[in-house]
């Protein structure tokens, strides 16, 4: 009997300390509350109104149900800004997010991929394909590249990559970018470097290119032209290295 | 196929393949057999064909310059299937860089007759090309190439090529029969082959790279290719026919110096930096023939710092039928302007000094009908120096004013009399005295350009194997072959070669029973 108490004991100190790490440092110290699940955001945040924006009205709830009562979960694709899914994603995925996609996200490995509460299916990601997205989503959080730009700009993924979820070795078409950034004069204009205005990447003589090729998504953002033109000052590329 | 010759010797050509591929059969037979895999990957003793494929498409193209173009087209035209793979992010290959220019003796608009620039005939066009490939071209292939150029040049300007109202003599040409595309540069060509093959459905896979090619052994027809996206590996099946348009490997320069030790790092490119020559060796571990790899050419007229064949470095190549001189530092030609690329390219290198100058004046910019837009880049960038004098331009160029003059004034004085007393260069009415301003330098210097060597092919554009016959379903056109151009290509050669090459591979590659 006694023995068993003293498990209970060390379980409960356990799981306070336990807690503690998920809470991190950022976040009100969470208290051991009997009916929490661990999918629930008041683990980490008892005071749900606490952390939304400022001016935002009270909310009632204490899981991403409550979230999810106005903000609707999109599964369009659109190629629009979604501050909330961003804002979550931004202050809980990647490097220093410590919380796993099931706190909020329901996930049978290869058959979907939704949110909890909803019946909406964004894909169907292996366990492979989910560890790739982590990484994904800690380079799209602080890597510097075109990700973490279009975080900066509230854009999540299908923001680029349209409603299915992305998966590796996938693309993203120039009509795609284009949405947001073109037409292409436009870029172009930006683009024209200040000696010679013929030596455009954005009007080349290669004609019209995938904007992939200069610009990646998940990784150092290159300037094309300058693998054979080595003495073009050319602009400085967005996500690329800070010598080129 | 004949397989008489090689069982006569005693040589099974299957010992040497089988490994690669029929481990099994092999193994019952204690011990493997030597494998052509490359060295040091993984499994490369026991190769084995894929135990599935991942697709099956009738014809696969390799590359997607004029001759992948021109193949896919033709192949799509008979109905087929059609997938260009190019391991580049963007397509075109070399040939969408090039300089626009290609050689016919004839087109359907007779542009030579109309600018009166004399005469031309195929048998002239196939002697120029035999004479400044020292002979070692394959007469048969050069005799397809020349007789098909005014079919390949209709059909380019049916395709909506549009040409400039010029027909350059370049070196080692003996009559006026150089075509160039209006933009001043190949896109002017791919542009519109690519529309027409896409129109016909084929289908241009980027960034995709062929790491391998199937073959059972070497009775056996080509089966398939590996192809890696993305790091992954994926297998497909031919049904018809694989046509290896993949360039040539200037940009490789280990490979390279292989061949021609003399061709090391220090020598500048003017290259896409994809031009690396693997496919080459993909094919010979299957058994293909490559000859003649030690001829790879220099361009004589490249930018010299950078080695580029930008657009102001066409003109010093454009411009030699119309009068135009290389002059180097101390202001004296050292060569015949009509001479060869080889011969231009280490007249220049033995000159002393780098770089060398073109000198030319308004006159014959007209005569090439270079706009006046893309003479003025040129100059705004400095790759283009105007003066009103000739004095003026040797100063600006760093060169003795008086031995300037005195070289155009002799030169002048020897156009005149018709005989060119100092080099024997082949005087013509069309070349024009530089006697008016403005005049013009632009500095060059030799950049290694094109392999004429590679894989062996009958005019069928059906690659041959090291026992002579051909291997069944493979195809190949354009700089990865050897044979046509011999030991040095005449400059607007290759977008000819390219082009009819390519169509008869695609054509035959077409016409293959489908597996």
């Amino acid at each position: 009997m006694k023995k068993s108490l003293l498990t209970l004991v060390a379980l409960a100190a356990l799981m306070a300390l336990l807690c503690l790490y998920i809470g991190g440092g950022s976040v009100e110290a969470a208290k051991p509350a009997a009916k929490v699940s661990k999918t629930s955001c008041a683990a980490c945040h008892p005071e749900l109104s606490a952390v939304v924006p400022k001016g935002h009205p009270p909310v009632k709830g204490s899981d991403i149900a409550a979230c999810l009562g106005c903000h609707k979960p999109d599964a369009s694709g659109k190629a629009d800004k979604n501050k909330v899914s961003t804002g979550l994603h931004r202050a809980h995925v990647g490097e220093g997010g410590k919380l796993d996609c099931m706190s909020c996200h329901t996930w049978k490995p290869g058959k979907s991929f939704g949110l909890q509460g909803q019946k909406v299916s964004f894909g169907s990601p292996t366990k492979d394909e989910l560890e790739v997205m982590k990484k994904v989503f800690a380079s799209w959080k602080s890597s510097g590249y075109t990700d973490s730009l279009h975080n900066k700009a509230n854009i999540v993924c299908g923001g680029c990559h349209g409603s299915a979820m992305a998966k590796e070795g996938d693309t993203v078409e120039n009509s795609r970018c284009l949405e947001c950034h073109g037409p292409m004069e436009k870029l172009a204009k930006k683009s024209e470097p200040q000696d010679f205005p013929d030596r455009n990447p954005h009007k080349s003589h290669l004609g019209e290119i995938a904007c992939t090729v200069c610009h990646k998504g998940h990784a150092e953002s290159k300037t094309y032209c300058l693998e054979c033109h080595k003495l073009f000052k050319m602009k400085k590329i967005p996500g690329g290295s800070a010598s080129q | 196929m004949k397989k008489e010759d090689v069982n006569q010797k005693g040589i099974s050509r299957r010992s040497v393949l089988k490994g690669a591929a029929a481990v099994g059969a092999m193994a019952s037979l204690g011990g493997l057999a030597m494998n052509l895999a490359s060295p040091g990957s993984a499994g490369a003793a026991v190769r084995q064909l894929p135990k599935k494929w991942d697709e099956a498409i009738d014809v696969v193209v390799v590359g997607s310059g004029f001759a992948g173009l021109a193949a896919a087209a033709e192949a799509a035209g008979e109905g087929s299937k059609v997938v260009i793979l190019e391991k580049m992010p963007t397509y075109g290959g070399n040939s969408i860089i090039n300089g626009g220019a290609w050689n016919s003796w004839d087109d359907k608009f007779h542009l030579r007759k109309k600018l009166n620039l004399g005469d031309d005939s195929w048998e002239l066009f196939k002697q120029d090309t035999l004479k400044g490939g020292d002979f070692y071209n394959y007469p048969e292939l050069v005799e397809v190439m020349v007789k098909s150029a005014p079919e390949a040049t209709n059909l380019l300007m049916d395709e909506g090529v549009k040409v400039r109202e010029t027909l350059p003599r370049m070196g080692g040409h003996s009559a006026y029969r150089t075509f160039m595309a209006a933009e001043g540069v190949g896109r002017g060509i791919t542009e519109p082959m690519k529309r027409v093959a896409e129109k016909r459905g084929a289908k241009i896979r980027l960034g995709t790279q062929v790491s391998w090619i199937w073959r059972k052994d070497a009775d056996s027809p080509v089966l398939g290719v590996e192809v890696t996206k993305d790091k992954k590996k994926s297998n497909i099946r031919i049904k018809r026919a694989l046509i290896l348009a993949s360039g040539g490997f200037s940009r490789d320069v280990k490979m390279r110096m292989v061949f021609n030790p003399s061709l090391g790092p220090e020598y500048n490119c003017t290259n896409q930096p994809g031009a690396t020559g693997e496919m080459i060796r993909y094919a010979q571990a299957i058994g293909a023939d490559a000859i003649q790899l030690a001829f790879i050419q220099l361009y004589p007229c490249a930018e010299p710092e950078t080695g580029m064949l930008d657009t102001p470095a066409v003109y010093p190549y454009t411009g030699t039928g119309y009068g135009l001189i290389y002059v180097n530092k101390a202001g004296k030609r050292f060569v015949s302007e009509l001479e060869r690329r080889d011969v231009v390219s280490m007249a220049q290198i033995k000159s002393g000094s780098k770089p060398t100058y073109s000198i030319l004046n308004d006159e014959v910019f007209k005569k090439l009908v270079v706009p006046k837009e893309e003479l003025e880049k040129g100059i705004a960038k400095g790759r283009i120096i105007k003066a009103d004098t000739l004095a003026e331009l040797a100063g600006k160029l760093g060169i003795p004013a008086d031995a300037l003059q005195e070289t155009v004034g002799r030169h002048n004085k020897l156009l005149g009399e018709g005989k060119d007393l100092d080099f024997n260069k082949p005087l013509t009415k069309n070349m024009i005295p530089l006697v008016n301003g403005p005049f013009y330098g632009i500095a060059q210097w030799p950049s290694i350009h094109h392999c004429m060597g590679g894989l062996r092919i009958n005019t069928s554009a059906q690659v041959i194997d090291i026992w002579g016959n051909p291997i069944p379903r493979l195809y190949a056109a354009g700089e990865v072959c050897g044979g046509v151009q011999g030991s040095n290509r005449l400059g607007g050669n290759a977008t000819t070669d390219c082009v009819v090459f390519g169509r008869i591979a695609g054509t035959n590659a077409g016409k293959e029973k489908s597996l």
